[in-house]
C-alpha cells in the first residue's frame, strides 16, 4: 500500500499532464491540468516550508548538543526567522511586515543578505586567480586547445583584450563570436541538451511508469 | 593583484570602446520592433550573487521597455531575493518615467515549482498568481485586467543565472509562441548560443559585457559600462597568470628531464 498509492498517483499526474498536451485549454482534460499544475506549485510551497522544518530541527539540535560550531547555528537560526516571521506578518499589522520597501524583510534583503551572498561569490574571483597560475596547465594537446581557446574568448569578452585583438591582422572577434561560440561550442552544446532531454523524457517515462522508484526512498 | 585590478580602473576609469555582439543587438532590435504600450514580461531569475552581471541587463531592459511605453509584468522562479530585485528595481525607475505601479508595472513576485508555474500561466496567470508580490489580488490591478495568459504577452525578457532559461525555452516559446530574449551570466551564456540559433530566443546577453553592449545600445551607461575596466584587468591579469604559470611548467619540466638524463 505504502508503495501503490504513490505509484498510482505519480502515474495517474504524469499521464494527465502528458495527454492534455493534445487537448484544448478549455477542455475537461485541459482543466484538469491546470488544477494539477496549481497543486504542483502549492505542493512545491510545502516543500520550502519542510526545508525550513529541516534546517531548524539540524541547527536546533546541533545547538542543544553544543556540537562545534553551535554558536554558527544560533546564527543560522536567528537569520532564517529574522527574515522569515516579519515578512508573513500581513502589512496592514505595520508597513514593517511583509515583503514591500521599508519593510524589516527587505531592509535585511538589501543590507544583509545581498551583499554577503554577492560578496561570496565575488571571492570566486581570487580562487580563478590562484588555479590560473596553479592548475591550468597544457599537459596535452587537448588541454592546450581547450587553453588557448579559452584564453583567446577571454579576450574577446573584454573591451581592453578585443582591443588587443583588433591590433592583429583579420577580424578575430568577429571570427570567434561565428566559429568558437556560434560552431564548435554550439555543437557541443546541442549535443548536450539533446542528450539532457533525452535522459530527462526517458526518467519521466520511468517514473510514470512506476519503473523508476527512488524518489520513494527505494532503490 | 585581484583586488587592485578591479579597484584601479575605478579610481582610474579608461574608456575603451565597447563592440557589439550580433545577439546584443538582435535583443535590442526585437524590443525596438516592439509597438509600443505592449505588455512585457521581465523575469528576475537570478540571485543575489550574481547581481553585477544580472541586475544591469534587467535595468537596462526596463528603462528600454518603458522608454517604449511598455506595460511590464515582472516575476521570479528565485526565492532567495527574486521578487525583492524585481521591487526594488522597478520602484528605483518608475519615477523617471511617471509610472504607476499597478496601471504601468506589476510584480507577481515567486511561486515554487517553476516548471508547473510556466505551463500554468499559458492557462490563466490569475490561478498561479492569484495575488501581487504584496497580496493585493489580480483582480484588483488594472494592468492585468486586459491580461489572461501568455497570449496578451508581447515580450518576455528572462535574466538569469541558472537553468530556469531552458524551461522558458521548452514551454513558453516551444508551446505558446512567445518571443524571448535572455541575459544570463558569463559563465553560462554558451549553452544559450543554440537557443539563439534556432531562433527560440529571439538575443542573448552575455554576461557584464553584454549587459554594457545592451546598456551602451539602449544610452543608458550604467555600472555594467563601469564594470568592463575592472573586468579587463582581472581576464588580463588572469590569462597572465596562466602563461607564467605554463612558462614555469614547461621551464621546470625541461629542468627535470635534464636532471633525469
Amino acid at each position: 500500500m505504502r508503495t501503490t498509492v504513490p505509484v498510482i498517483v505519480a502515474f495517474l499526474s504524469g499521464i494527465i499532464l502528458v495527454v492534455s498536451f493534445f487537448f484544448q485549454e478549455t477542455s475537461f482534460i485541459g482543466g484538469l491540468s491546470q488544477e494539477l499544475k496549481v497543486w504542483l506549485t502549492i505542493v512545491g510551497g510545502f516543500t520550502l516550508l519542510l526545508g525550513v522544518v529541516s534546517i531548524t530541527r539540524v541547527n536546533f539540535s546541533g545547538v542543544v548538543r553544543r556540537r562545534p560550531g553551535w554558536g554558527y547555528k544560533i546564527l543560522t537560526l536567528i537569520s532564517i526567522f529574522a527574515m522569515a516571521i516579519p515578512s508573513i506578518l500581513p502589512t496592514s499589522w505595520s508597513p514593517l511586515f511583509g515583503r514591500n520597501a521599508g519593510s524589516i524583510y527587505d531592509w535585511l534583503f538589501v543590507n544583509l543578505d545581498s551583499p554577503m551572498m554577492a560578496t561570496m561569490f565575488a571571492t570566486l574571483a581570487f580562487y580563478i586567480a590562484s588555479a590560473a597560475y596553479r592548475a591550468f596547465r597544457a599537459r596535452s594537446a587537448e588541454s592546450t586547445i581547450l587553453l588557448i581557446t579559452a584564453t583567446v574568448v577571454m579576450l574577446w569578452r573584454v573591451p581592453m583584450g578585443e582591443a588587443l585583438l583588433n591590433m592583429l591582422p583579420g577580424d578575430i572577434p568577429s571570427f570567434l563570436n561565428t566559429y568558437v561560440m556560434g560552431g564548435a561550442n554550439m555543437a557541443v552544446q546541442r549535443g548536450i541538451i539533446i542528450g539532457a532531454a533525452l535522459g530527462a523524457a526517458s526518467m519521466s517515462l520511468r517514473i510514470i511508469l512506476g519503473i523508476e522508484r527512488t524518489y520513494m526512498g527505494k532503490g | 593583484m585581484v583586488g587592485l585590478a578591479v579597484v584601479i580602473p575605478f579610481i582610474f576609469p579608461a574608456d575603451f570602446p565597447i563592440s557589439t555582439t550580433p545577439e546584443a543587438q538582435m535583443v535590442f532590435d526585437s524590443v525596438e520592433a516592439l509597438p509600443d504600450s505592449s505588455i512585457v514580461m521581465l523575469v528576475f531569475d537570478y540571485y543575489p550573487s550574481t547581481i553585477a552581471e544580472c541586475e544591469p541587463m534587467a535595468r537596462t531592459a526596463l528603462h528600454h521597455f518603458w522608454r517604449k511605453d511598455c506595460r511590464v509584468i515582472t516575476l521570479s522562479n528565485i526565492p532567495l531575493g527574486g521578487p525583492s530585485m524585481a521591487e526594488n528595481v522597478t520602484r528605483e525607475i518608475a519615477p523617471e518615467y511617471d509610472k504607476q505601479y499597478g496601471i504601468d508595472y506589476v510584480n507577481l513576485g515567486y511561486k515554487a515549482n517553476y516548471v508547473a508555474v510556466l505551463a500554468g500561466m499559458g492557462n490563466s496567470i490569475e490561478s498561479i498568481f492569484p495575488t501581487d508580490n504584496s497580496g493585493t489580488p489580480l483582480s484588483e490591478i488594472p494592468l492585468m485586467d486586459s491580461v489572461v495568459n501568455y497570449e496578451q504577452v508581447s515580450f518576455i525578457f528572462e535574466v538569469a543565472d541558472n537553468a530556469t532559461a531552458d524551461y522558458w525555452v521548452s514551454i513558453v516559446n516551444a508551446q505558446y509562441g512567445v518571443p524571448i530574449a535572455c541575459g544570463v551570466t558569463a559563465v553560462s551564456a554558451p549553452k544559450y548560443y543554440a537557443f539563439v540559433a534556432s531562433g527560440q530566443f529571439v538575443g542573448l546577453l552575455g554576461g557584464m559585457k553584454g549587459a554594457a553592449e545592451y546598456e551602451q545600445l539602449v544610452g543608458k551607461r550604467g555600472k555594467a559600462v563601469v564594470g568592463m575596466g575592472a573586468q579587463s584587468l582581472v581576464h588580463l591579469l588572469i590569462i597572465s597568470l596562466v602563461l607564467i604559470g605554463n612558462i614555469g611548467y614547461f621551464v621546470t619540466g625541461k629542468a627535470r628531464k635534464g636532471m633525469s638524463r
